[in-house]
């Protein structure tokens, strides 16, 4: 069997991919019978290898595409699934926003206002 | 809650009675507020609208005592038993704003992952011939209704029992018994183990 390439398999849509996934699994079920009952020789033992990693991508593909297709129902959106938002790390998540950490006080805003810090140059 | 607010309402009553009764005063002569509405034309402005106040607030009286019932103070529940259990409060479904994932999990113990192989071992063909039955490593995390079901939806055969054990190389063993109207055999050849 030819090699399945991910470039081809991107054009598919959904249902085509779920056949094909099934198709390989029922085949990669024989192949293995075949390798305890002793029949094929080289050859089938070592499409298992081939037949393993076409499934996974066709699995890689399918996954991408609903991720892909996920992240933008929900762009803009102000909740997001959990696994949709930034990962960063956790202690990085916690912090505070930007936002949050440049609210002043009204009486320091205008402190900060009415006295700025000022720079002196020195005549020479 | 009733008393206060009805002396609210009384006192609120009183108050725009005093009001009026001193604009009364001021105009006509002293009239008592109750009296009806056919009397002299010079106050009548005034006094109908005392009188309006006085059979709002009579009217919305009963209306309250109608709505609420007579009792307008709360009456305490006879408790017969010493314990007092947590009554049953409102409890709403979840609505959540998002889905915790965004996709569910798949499974990863679907029928292709269940059963591995089929044994070919010259006890499992004598199992195959002799008891109608054939023989599987299993995934070890499958169980016997789970088997039964991986069976029928790959083979297309219906199990009248699963026995399973675990070998001492960890892999799980199943036999699977078939229905009578079923020839292990036969099934045997199909699937190409012979």
């Amino acid at each position: 069997m030819t090699r399945v390439k991910c470039s081809k398999l991107r054009g598919k849509k959904p249902d085509e991919l779920q056949k094909q996934l099934e198709e390989l699994r029922q085949e990669l079920n024989t192949l293995r019978v075949g390798k305890v009952t002793g029949s094929g020789g080289a050859q089938k033992l070592g499409k298992i290898r081939n037949v393993r990693k076409s499934i996974a991508r066709v699995l890689i593909v399918m996954h991408q595409t609903t991720k892909e297709n996920l992240r933008a129902l929900y762009h803009g959106k102000k909740y997001k699934p959990k696994d949709l938002r930034k990962r960063k790390t956790r202690a990085i998540r916690r912090l505070l926003t930007p936002k949050e950490k440049s609210i002043r006080l009204k009486k320091s805003q205008r402190r900060q206002w009415a006295f700025p810090q000022r720079t002196y140059a020195v005549k020479a | 809650m009733g008393p206060k607010k009805e002396t609210k309402e009384a006192s609120a009553s009183a108050k725009k009675k005093d009001t009026s009764a001193a604009t009364t005063t001021a105009t006509a002569s002293a009239k008592k507020p109750t009296k009806p509405t056919g009397s002299a034309t010079t106050a009548t402005k005034v006094v109908t609208k005392e009188r309006k106040e006085k059979v709002k607030s009579t009217a919305l009286k009963a209306k309250q005592r109608v709505v609420r019932g007579n009792q307008l103070t709360r009456k305490r529940k006879i408790r017969t038993k010493p314990r007092f259990r947590r009554p049953f409060t409102l409890r709403l479904q979840r609505q959540p704003k998002y889905p915790r994932r965004s996709v569910p999990k798949r499974n990863r113990l679907d029928h292709f992952a269940i059963i591995k192989y089929p044994l070919t071992t010259e006890s499992a063909m004598k199992k195959i011939e002799d008891n109608n039955t054939l023989v599987f490593i299993v995934n070890i995390r499958a169980n016997k209704p789970l088997i039964r079901q991986a069976v029928k939806k790959m083979y297309d055969v219906d199990a009248e029992k699963v026995n399973t054990l675990i070998r001492p190389d960890g892999e799980k063993k199943a036999y699977v018994r078939l229905k009578a109207d079923h020839d292990a055999l036969d099934v045997a050849n199909r699937i190409g183990i012979i």
